[in-house]
């Protein structure tokens, strides 16, 4: 039995992935509900202040994003290592970190992006400013899948555990630190009028190395995690 | 040749060798620790001149500064030793590991509140976001972070090896929270004192110092040392040696 091409094993687990995303699509939207109400909440809490608003909105949006993310996590194995389909992943010939990337990348198609697609509407009741808007994509469109990246790890880490939704958001949030800061950082200068390249051009060589190195990462944590 | 470094650290990685070892330094360590505190910190806070800027209020150094660098340290011996335990699955680098967390934990947080005690009258705030301040508070997460996943594991061996994983992972902080003050110019000062170069700090005020971080090094040794032998005895129920050490603690 010839064994299948490394790519059609690539394309079966995203299809599947997406495909099990689609049938659920409700989970899609929950993410999106979610970012929209915190958002709704802040000038609630903070009044209407337009000014105010301004200065607080990327901020407040980038937070949004990761925090909905985060809760988004929990579910990127959880129903893989119920029916036991991914330990017939760890069983399979193909390397694991390559199918693991697969399923990120799933991950973030479904969640991240829906996010991503929303956030000019997100920033429009922020009172963001149009120009900065463009910024505030290209940062979120690096910052997300770091964000499911590093999330991935960590989730691969906390497998094997029955009580996980604070312990990820425990270990998580320091580990975004560093890239909220750029992201922040690069749409404050914007909206400032500043050249923003720098922080942007540091997010995608932390992206460019979390790539690479963090479906390994997954991998072998994964198989800490489920051995037993 | 040399052969016995090897052999003997190969006999130490035993948990009843490492018991013995370890029940025998402990009273040692803990004396120098001890000792060593006494004497530096009545150098520091008595035989010391006062600062010409800074009056008094500069002796908080003799805490802040060996906890801080306790925090440092231990961290990254918890990193090798996270990294022995997940190559060499050598079940004393586990426990060196996961008991090495509270620890530098404590260190760190001691570190946090001693620098903002030391923070309000130098620079009027308790705190601010300045660079070496928020990675120290990332390291203390991260701490947090490792003892959680370790805790949440049922298997303890198991949640020693995921946590370890971790503790690799955010060893990348350690090398941010040492350099912080030369890559960002923020409020923190740069550091004084340089082992192997002129410290930019008067002998008066450096022995306490020094003598100081020696008293720390001594109490995470003795403090490993009673949290490893507590935990081995834990993890290795059951077996002979451990049923001799329960004989002899009942027939005292």
């Amino acid at each position: 039995m010839s064994r299948p091409h490394l790519s059609d094993a690539c394309a079966a687990v995203l299809r599947r992935d997406l495909l099990l995303a689609w049938r659920r699509r409700s989970d899609i939207a929950m993410p999106v509900l979610y970012a929209l109400i915190v958002t709704m909440l802040f000038p609630f809490a903070l009044g209407p202040e337009e000014g105010l608003l301004q200065r607080i909105a990327s901020g407040v949006i980038l937070v949004t994003m990761l925090l909905a993310m985060l809760l988004a996590l929990d579910a990127m194995f959880a129903s893989d290592i119920e029916d036991g389909s991914l330990e017939q992943l760890m069983l399979a010939p193909q390397p694991l970190a390559l199918m693991l990337g697969m399923k990120i990348i799933a991950h973030w198609l479904t969640t991240a992006l829906p996010l991503i697609v929303i956030t000019p509407l997100l920033a429009a009741m922020l009172h963001l400013p149009a120009a900065v808007i463009p910024v505030l994509l290209l940062a979120l469109l690096l910052v997300t899948p770091l964000i499911s990246l590093f999330g991935a790890v960590l989730i691969a880490l906390t497998a094997g555990t029955h009580r996980s939704g604070m312990l990820l958001a425990l270990m998580l949030l320091p580990l975004c630190v560093p890239a909220l800061i750029f992201a922040a950082g690069a749409v404050a200068a914007a909206q400032q009028g500043l050249p923003w390249l720098a922080p942007i051009s540091w997010l995608a060589a932390i992206l460019v190395l979390a790539v690479v190195l963090a479906p390994l990462a997954c991998a072998a944590a994964l198989r800490i995690a489920l051995d037993s | 040749m040399a052969n016995w470094i090897p052999l003997w650290l190969h006999r130490l990685s035993s948990p009843p060798t490492f018991y013995r070892f370890a029940g025998t330094l402990r009273p040692w360590a803990m004396g120098l620790a001890i000792a060593l505190g006494i004497i530096g910190l009545y150098g520091g806070l008595v035989l010391a001149p006062a600062d010409y800027q800074q009056g008094d209020a500069y002796r908080i150094i003799f805490i802040h500064v060996p906890s801080a660098w306790m925090s440092m340290f231990i961290y990254a011996v918890m990193g090798v030793s996270a990294f022995i335990a997940l190559v060499w699955r050598i079940k004393l680098a586990e426990v060196v590991a996961m008991e090495s967390a509270p620890i530098g934990a404590a260190f760190t947080f001691i570190t946090l509140v001693t620098g903002s005690l030391w923070g309000k009258p130098m620079w009027g705030t308790w705190w601010t976001w300045d660079a070496r301040l928020t990675s120290e508070l990332v390291l203390l997460f991260l701490y947090l972070g490792v003892l959680g996943l370790y805790h949440a594991f049922e298997d303890r061996r198991q949640g020693a090896r995921a946590a370890g994983f971790l503790a690799i992972i955010g060893i990348i902080n350690v090398p941010i929270v040492h350099f912080s003050v030369n890559w960002w110019n923020t409020l923190h000062q740069g550091s004084t004192v340089d082992v192997f170069g002129h410290s930019k700090m008067a002998w008066d005020m450096l022995w306490p110092l020094l003598t100081v971080t020696l008293a720390t090094k001594f109490y995470y040794a003795a403090s490993l040392f009673r949290r490893a032998q507590t935990d081995l005895l834990d993890l290795e129920g059951g077996k002979d040696w451990v049923r001799k050490i329960a004989e002899s603690e009942a027939t005292r």
